[in-house]
């Protein structure tokens, strides 16, 4: 029996540019949105797409994302045939290999895909917050008569030789690949979402593995190869909500964009389009007398007697009376006591504050770091951290880290 | 799997007491009252079961089912998707001879072929009208150690208003306990006396064996109720031991008391002593976060994912998915699942069933001891 389409979703990155948020787990595995992960954004976009074959390729720190994923029910993808596989690296009669790259994680589980028959295969990223129907992305790609299709992003101008470039004619046949270049000739960014034949890609992988000076990278090898040679490659223009979270301040931003879905294009709120997660099971949050709570999302579990202004607070969150809460991203079950000031700031899961310390502040002039607390950090009572802070160890009670 | 000498099997009542809530249970059962911003009563007894290892769960359901079957599905929520035991739905057989069940005789005996073929040595007996996080596990341990036949729970507690009030028999039995070192004395029915009583949870424990004789035997008599026909004329010949329990009880038994055990958990106190044990399992809606939008103004409530709140909002429980428009005020109301209260709106006192609309500028007040109740998708 033979799938249309299945999806290779790449999970294997470090998320470096995370720094504490990612000591202990993998960048897809970093909570998102008040109660979801990044990773939930492309599972639910494949199931809500119609695709119910994923394969998760993970390398780096899998322990929280195997767990979280499990046999996918949550996301409807607990299937007989087909569903959610996560796909590590393993030992072969001939050796084994870490994932060398994007297009090696791929080659390693061809044999996963063939066991599906595809006809076409769609490589997702673990990083992105994105809604996105690939199906409409699978309809221009047949459209065109396409061997690969990119989604791409138009992106302003001036930033666009941060990203990789397709360089596309009118009829969006990709003619150029810029990666980062100084000067750009196209702003239309790839969002790293492909979609290819199945013998197309079989064919580039093998090509690829063979050659020993290969990265083993779809960017620098693949896409290059196959414009080498030139397919039929095509530009999907997708002008909806994207954002790349690898780095600090973009995963601030992209959270505090959830708050303002009118102007952001970031709508959680969406019965048509559900974004799927695993489920706390607490009770509803609780805000007392005396609390204020100001232009916020609150999720299942939170206990609220302090002040919270312009946040996020993930399942359990507790923030005691006389703390204050404000442009802060607060993850699961971690406690602000009182009188503690939490301001411009990511804090991770199980984190606690202790009375009357102080983390990260608004931005001033040039200052407009976010300060960023690690998993299962303690801040003394009386603590300062500064507003670049980074941290991943406790900090004693009174102790300041800048 | 092997069942150890000390597993056992539940047996759910659904449908207890629905005569007390006939508002509710307009378009549901006793067991899918919504409760608690996310639950459904059910959720109570069949979450402490699954922590007590107690996976081979019946629910008897009578009437009005249809909710609950949506509600418990596979039973995943729970962890009763199991291969041994599980989640067993039975209603009444729909046949030309059969009526619904009447009390819990007939409805066990129905099931008297599964019940043989279970392999548990206990069964454990509920209904669903209590908010309780019940420790199974503890009872069954007391239930072997004093060699009891049969293990009651009561909680002490006074009867509810409206049941003394109460000049008639047709909303049902309730019981209480006279115990005498721990073993029930007597055991009365309708009881209409103030004051502190040994109040029934109608929790029970017993050998599935001796349960199968005793419905056996009741059921060839004709019998219907087990308290009143099986176990009160008994008494002196089945050693029924007293178990109380001390923990945190919410009783349904009006809409006064539906509104009330509501609002309780708007303490602290209250809300931990219900929720700090194992955590209450309930079917997953995937709700985004809720979101407080500038200009909304909380305090003193309890809401649960999935809400949009622009108004104001005041000693309150909102279920999933209920909106306040700007400049609505909502004040000691219960909103269940998917309400909107639309701008400049103002309700007090108010007990939305889901899917209520309370139309722009619209006011609905009801009083502290008179909670206004609309059902199910009507709009204000």
């Amino acid at each position: 029996m033979a799938k249309e389409m299945i999806a290779m979703l790449l999970a294997g990155g470090q998320g470096s540019r995370l720094y504490a948020l990612t000591e202990k787990l993998a960048k897809p595995a970093v909570p998102f949105g008040g109660k979801y992960r990044i990773i939930d954004f492309p599972l639910s976009n494949c199931v809500n797409s119609g695709i119910d074959t994923v394969g998760i390729l993970t390398q780096y720190q899998p322990l929280v994302l195997n767990e979280y994923i499990g046999n996918g029910q949550p996301w409807d993808l607990d299937r007989l045939y087909g569903g959610v596989h996560v796909l590590p690296p393993y030992q072969k009669a001939s050796g084994s290999d870490w994932y060398k790259g994007t297009a090696n994680a791929i080659y390693q589980n061809i044999s996963f895909i063939e066991r599906y028959d595809p006809q076409y295969v769609i490589i997702l990223s673990g990083d992105q917050i994105c809604k996105q129907d690939y199906s409409d992305f699978l309809k221009f790609h047949k459209e065109k008569d396409a061997e690969f299709s990119v989604a791409v992003m138009e992106v302003p101008w001036e930033e666009a030789s941060r990203f990789g470039l397709m360089v596309a004619g009118e009829d969006d046949r990709i003619t150029e690949f810029q990666e980062k270049p100084k000067e750009p000739k196209s702003n239309l960014a790839s969002m790293g979402i492909y979609i290819f034949n199945w013998d197309i890609l079989r064919k580039y992988l093998e090509e690829d593995e063979a050659d020993p000076n290969s990265e083993n990278d779809f960017g620098n090898n693949i896409i290059p190869n196959l414009l080498r040679d030139n397919r039929r490659m095509y530009a999907y223009h997708f002008d909806g909500y994207w954002k790349d979270v690898g780095t600090i301040s973009s995963l601030w931003e992209a959270n505090m964009e959830v708050l303002d879905p009118e102007h952001s294009g970031i709508n959680l709120f969406d019965d048509d389009w559900k974004i799927y997660s695993r489920n706390s099971g607490m009770t509803g949050h609780k805000i007392s007398a005396g609390a204020v709570v100001e232009n916020s999302m609150l999720t299942d579990g939170c206990r609220i007697k302090g002040t919270v202004k312009h946040s996020i607070l993930f399942s359990g969150v507790k923030v005691e009376k006389g703390a204050v809460v404000e442009d802060a991203v607060i993850m699961g079950n971690s406690v602000v006591k009182a009188g503690a000031v939490v301001r411009h700031c990511i804090i991770a899961e199980n984190v606690t504050i202790n009375e009357n310390a102080v983390v990260g502040e608004m931005p001033s002039g040039d200052e407009n770091g976010v300060a960023t607390v690690g998993d299962g950090v303690t801040i003394g009572a009386g603590a300062k951290v500064g507003p670049k802070a980074m941290v991943r160890n406790n900090i004693e009670g009174g102790e300041e880290q800048w | 799997m092997v069942k150890s000498s000390k597993s056992a099997l539940g047996i759910i009542f659904p449908n207890s007491y629905d005569a007390l809530v006939p508002e509710l249970v307009n378009v549901r059962l006793m067991a899918s009252i919504p409760f608690a911003s996310r639950y459904r009563l059910i959720d109570f007894v069949l979450s402490s079961m699954t922590h007590c290892n107690i996976d081979n769960i019946s629910v008897m359901v009578n009437h009005n089912y249809h909710s609950l079957m949506d509600h418990l599905d596979s039973g995943r929520e729970w962890d009763l998707v199991r291969k041994n035991g599980g989640l067993h739905i039975f209603p009444p057989f729909a046949e030309k001879e059969s009526k619904p069940y009447v009390g819990r005789v007939s409805a066990i005996a129905s099931i008297l072929d599964f019940l043989r073929d279970q392999k548990e040595k206990y069964a454990v007996i509920t209904d669903t009208n209590l908010a309780v996080n019940f420790d199974f596990s503890a009872m069954i341990k007391a239930h072997i150690e004093s060699g009891a036949d049969v293990t009651a729970a009561y909680n002490q507690q006074e009867l509810p208003e409206n049941l003394l009030k109460s000049t008639s028999n047709d909303q049902g039995y309730y019981y209480t306990f006279d115990i005498e070192d721990g073993r029930v004395k007597n055991i009365f029915v309708n009881m209409r006396e103030k004051g502190i009583q040994n109040y029934s949870m109608n929790i029970f424990v017993v050998e599935r064996e001796l349960l199968i004789d005793l419905i056996n035997t009741a059921f060839v008599r004709g019998e219907q109720y087990f308290e009143r026909d099986v176990l009160l004329p008994q008494l002196n010949i089945l050693n029924v031991q007293a178990y109380k329990y001390d923990g945190y009880v919410a009783r349904i038994s009006d809409l006064k008391s539906y509104f009330d055990e509501n609002m309780k958990l708007l303490d602290d106190y209250n809300l931990d002593a219900l929720f700090s044990g194992p955590p209450i399992y309930t079917k997953i809606r995937d709700d985004n976060p809720t979101r407080y939008i500038e200009g909304a103004k909380v305090q003193n409530v309890m809401v649960a994912d999935g809400c949009i709140i622009e108004g104001e909002v005041e000693n309150s429980v909102l279920f999933r998915g209920v909106k306040v428009a700007k400049g609505a005020k909502v004040r000691n109301s219960i909103l269940m699942q998917g309400s909107v209260i639309e701008a400049g709106a103002s309700v007090e006192y108010l007990v939305a069933d889901k899917n209520v609309t309370i139309r722009a500028g619209k006011e609905m007040k009801g009083t502290d001891s008179f909670p206004v109740y609309i059902s199910k998708f009507r709009v204000v």
